[in-house]
């Protein structure tokens, strides 16, 4: 309803002309500049941008929990009508009071692990308000059913380890809204749940906003997410906002080249490596402490002239309340840029030219973990064994030089899938050949030949390269240890890979805490792709890494991928990397592969109901994008105990198409439904009544840049 | 219609220490006539209004200049504050009526909404109710304002409306008051659009027993520029 008001509304809170900096052993760091912006009552500002850029700095100078090193040196913030800035500790507490409050990305650290949820809820009551127990309990049962947790009475009673990542960040919320803050600061709220979870909660906080009236300030470097959930974006870069605009307007008309460079570097959902390809922004970010003298996106910009070198430009405004630091943007226009060099579209002869012999055959793999059972009888060797069946029955076969993705919820087996293949997991049963090898063994049993061919990226380059090697070692290793050539040109192979991985020889004598997380990534694709292998599994290998790092380290992939013929196979949670970059998708539930065909096929209906709410789910970045609203109930049931009959038969949006409201899903183990030679369904839905599905997403999607 | 919904949320609220000159500048800038006074959890003490930081005229004149400014410069928000019997509160359930009601009783022109004791959550004022009259009313639509005196008889919004759905006619606004002159009579209030004036007027002077006694063309843009509108 459009209201007419005879009274100004100020901003909750206004940032003006707003400067960080932190004190380091070389000086001051200035981490912030020039960052200004208000937010209005029930408003929710995305600030977006890469890691590093500021975002968080930003949030913590609102909070003052910038640190000991950490201070405001220029600027002031106003909350409710008064300065922050240049206060005492308990005058900010009290000016700040019971209206603010602040959710983090990790829910668990938030939580206190050894107190029951309801003594940590109802003591923001019973200490701020004064209420007492009996009444704050009530009160707390009526937010956890706000934040649509189910069961909260029972919630209450358990501690924060027995609840999911997503329960435990609606709990968060929950807490966070019981004080009624004027003001709500998200910082990466959803980075740490599953995309399935993400989209509830935040469908939550559209609902608290509109329900409170609470301005929002919600941080992410997931455009897809802010687009979902903000009224007003601010593009973030080098401690600067480079572009603030409505929602719409700024994804439909980015005037500055950062966030036209953002836009082109994610794979959209309906793009796949033979019809696009994605655009890194060259470069990487510059560190605060040696920012060039212009515009700092100046050494990374396509339309750069000298003008932007010698002045900083200001933040002006253009009409339509768009505001942007860029000295060209009028000029500008992102539907005539062109790329460097003309780029190569992968053709798709490649991925199916030879598909008639597979290299990786799977049947039935099953891999079971012991679980310790507590018992006194199990104490002494009688008591029952409990399995969590992490893979259970799981059989696909891959054509060489082909990718396959696989997608699911985080517990639904995809990595142990994956260590089972290449050899870290045992597995408990079925068959897994590479090549005609059996390679259902643990790697430490099997030949060298076949633990060469087969190699892996890691999601999380910090933790999988040894910090006192250097670059160089670590690659030479696989080279040596599997005689790739022969002793005394192991130096060139190196500096070959690493040139390959687009790392110059510099890097070979550098440790890994000299180089930034993309660049450790490409050092690890070059010591998995050292061997030359026939096979590579990459589990996440672009998650950990900001958007226009990921694009760089998806091209790179392509691309040593088809020159040396490799097979992948690629874990991602981002159904939109998955799509751009596998040629077939398994969707996994519960250890079993409940969909798998051609990656075009997956994308489109007929759907396995389970991978309709998943793409149902995806935030895209695009607030044109129309999707299905499709959210499942609760999480990933345990793997200890799966459900009877269809495993997803207990989170089953589309149960009630099958008379008797899905009965026998609860009994029996659906079949397997041929779509077409390759694509196959695990569902009891009739394959007529599948295809008749809507498409999740509504096809804008041609639109692109 | 409850205070709930047309409160406005998470006001501007201060602490019992601040200076008077602070709490006076607060309220100038932010252009707000009430600041609610709060301590720790926002449990209401007190309430500054304008009138609360006049200096009463005897007062002055017993001051010199010079003591003046000692005076304000010490004086905080806890020694001019309404508190005790003369702050009156509201709970967001209750009605807009209801709040109209308090203002006029204690010839006052804001109540601070608390909830949970005296948990403050927002303030609503005259002119939130103002603002809400004026909707009720249909004002800021554009449209014709119409004036029906009816008799004080069952089934006369009954005629009235059905007329206008005949024609598929938009109504948007309808309200009703006992007439101010014709103690027997009810003067009723009509916003209609997608319609000429002739063919309403036609309409109108065809129902039986009813009398039109105003019409206008009201509404569209505004001349005052003060008035935003805003999503909700």
């Amino acid at each position: 309803m459009i209201r007419a008001i005879g009274k100004m509304d100020q901003p909750v809170v206004r940032v003006k002309d707003l400067a960080v900096a932190y004190e380091t052993r070389y000086g001051d760091v200035l981490a912030v500049r020039n960052v200004s912006f208000e937010i209005h009552r029930g408003e929710t500002l995305g600030i977006v941008g890469e890691s590093g850029c500021g975002k968080t700095t930003v949030a913590y100078a609102l909070v003052n929990y910038l640190g000991r090193n950490g201070k405001i040196v220029k600027g002031d913030i106003f909350f409710q009508g008064q300065s922050l800035v240049g206060r005492t500790p308990e005058e900010l507490r009290r000016l700040r009071g019971d209206q603010i409050s602040m959710v983090y990305q990790d829910p668990m650290t938030s939580l206190n692990p050894v107190l029951r949820i309801g003594e940590q809820m109802t003591e923001v009551l019973t200490v701020h308000r004064g209420m007492a127990e009996e009444e704050a309990r009530q009160r707390c049962i009526e937010m956890l059913q706000r934040v649509y947790m189910p069961d909260p009475a029972k919630v209450l009673e358990r501690f924060p380890h027995q609840l999911s990542g997503g329960q435990q960040q609606r709990i968060i919320i929950a807490m966070a809204m019981l004080n009624n803050p004027a003001l709500l600061i998200m910082d990466e709220p959803t980075t740490a749940l599953d995309v399935t979870v993400e989209a509830a909660v935040l469908d939550l906080v559209a609902d608290l906003r509109r329900d409170f009236d609470t301005a929002i300030l919600f941080i992410s470097h997931n455009l897809g997410v802010i687009a979902r959930v903000s009224d007003r974006v601010a593009v973030m870069y080098a401690g600067e906002i480079v572009e603030m605009a409505a929602t719409a307007r700024i994804f439909a008309r980015p005037q500055h080249p950062y966030t036209q460079g953002l836009i082109r570097c994610l794979p959209k959902l309906g793009r796949s490596k033979t019809s696009s390809i994605l655009y890194p922004i060259r470069g990487r970010v510059p560190p605060p402490s040696n920012l060039p003298p212009g515009c700092v996106f100046e050494p990374r910009c396509d339309y750069a002239r000298d003008a932007c070198r010698q002045q900083r430009p200001p933040l002006r405004e253009l009409p339509g309340s768009h505001f942007t630091r860029c000295l060209f943007s009028e000029e500008i226009d992102p539907a005539q840029w062109k790329p460097d060099s003309e780029p190569v579209l992968l053709q798709p002869t490649a991925a199916t030219q030879n598909n008639s012999q597979p290299i990786l055959e799977v049947d039935r793999l099953q891999t079971y973990y012991r679980h310790p059972n507590t018992s006194l009888l199990s104490f002494i060797g009688l008591g029952r064994r409990d399995y969590v069946k992490a893979v259970d029955g799981v059989s696909f076969q891959l054509p060489k030089g082909c990718t396959l993705g696989i997608v699911g919820e985080s517990g639904c087996g995809k990595s142990t899938l994956v260590k089972t293949i290449i050899g870290l997991e045992e597995a408990t049963g079925g068959k897994a050949q590479f090549m005609g090898f059996d390679i259902s063994r643990r790697v430490n049993k099997r030949d060298l030949d076949i633990i060469k061919e087969l190699q892996m990226v890691f999601q999380n380059p910090d933790s999988t390269l040894n910090p006192v090697y250097t670059v160089g070692q670590q690659i030479e290793r696989p080279l040596r240890r599997f005689r790739i050539v022969p002793p005394d040109r192991v130096h060139e192979e190196v500096v070959r890979l690493l040139r390959a991985v687009k790392l110059d020889e510099h890097y070979y004598n550098r440790l890994p805490r000299q180089l930034s997380g993309g660049e450790k990534q490409r050092v690890g694709i070059a010591r998995a792709f050292a061997g030359r292998p026939d096979l590579v599994l990459a589990d996440e290998p672009v998650s950990a890494l900001d958007v226009s790092v990921q694009a760089a380290v998806l091209n790179l992939l392509l691309e040593i991928q088809r020159e040396h013929g490799t097979t992948m196979i690629f874990i991602s949670h981002d159904l939109s990397v998955v799509r751009f970059m596998a040629d077939y998708v398994a969707v996994m539930y519960l250890g079993q592969i409940v969909e798998i065909g051609p990656a075009e096929a997956i994308y489109q209906p007929p759907y396995h109901p389970y991978t309709e709410s998943l793409l149902a789910a995806v935030p895209i970045p695009d607030p044109e994008v129309e999707q299905e609203h499709i959210r499942l109930e609760g999480s990933v049931p345990s793997p200890l105990n799966p459900p009877s009959g269809c495993r997803f038969h207990t989170r089953c949006p589309r149960r009630n198409w099958l008379p008797d409201g899905g009965r026998i899903c609860e009994t029996e183990t659906p079949p397997w439904q041929q779509v077409s030679a390759e694509h196959r369904i695990l569902c009891h839905i009739p394959l007529e009544k599948l295809r008749q599905m809507e498409p999740v997403v509504h096809p804008t999607l041609s639109k692109g840049h | 219609m409850l205070v709930r919904d047309y409160m406005t949320p998470h006001p501007i609220m201060v602490g019992p220490e601040m200076r008077v000159t602070e709490a006076q500048k607060l309220m100038t800038e932010n252009n707000i006539r009430h600041l609610p006074v709060v301590g720790d959890g926002k449990r209401l003490l007190g309430l500054v209004t304008r009138q609360r930081l006049a200096i009463p005229p005897e007062k002055l004149a017993s001051l010199d200049v010079w003591e003046i400014t000692r005076f304000l410069a010490e004086l905080t928000v806890q020694r001019v504050m309404v508190t005790g019997p003369d702050l009156h509160t509201i709970t967001p359930d209750k009605t807009l009526e209801e709040a109209a009601d308090m203002l006029i009783r204690y010839k006052i022109s804001g109540l601070p909404v608390v909830e949970d004791g005296m948990v403050v959550c927002g303030i609503i004022t005259e002119t939130d109710l103002l603002i809400e009259f004026q909707n009720l009313l249909g004002a800021n639509d554009a449209g014709w304002r119409v004036v029906m005196r009816v008799p004080n008889k069952v089934g006369q919004y009954r005629k009235l409306v059905r007329a206008i759905s005949e024609n598929n006619w938009g109504l948007m606004a309808l309200g009703g008051v006992r007439s101010p002159r014709h103690p027997d009579k009810w003067d009723v209030v009509l916003k209609v659009r997608h319609c000429t004036k002739e063919q309403l007027i036609a309409v109108l002077q065809a129902i039986e027993e009813q009398e039109l006694v105003d019409i206008r063309e009201t509404g569209g843009a505004l001349p005052d520029s003060n008035v935003a509108s805003r999503q909700r």
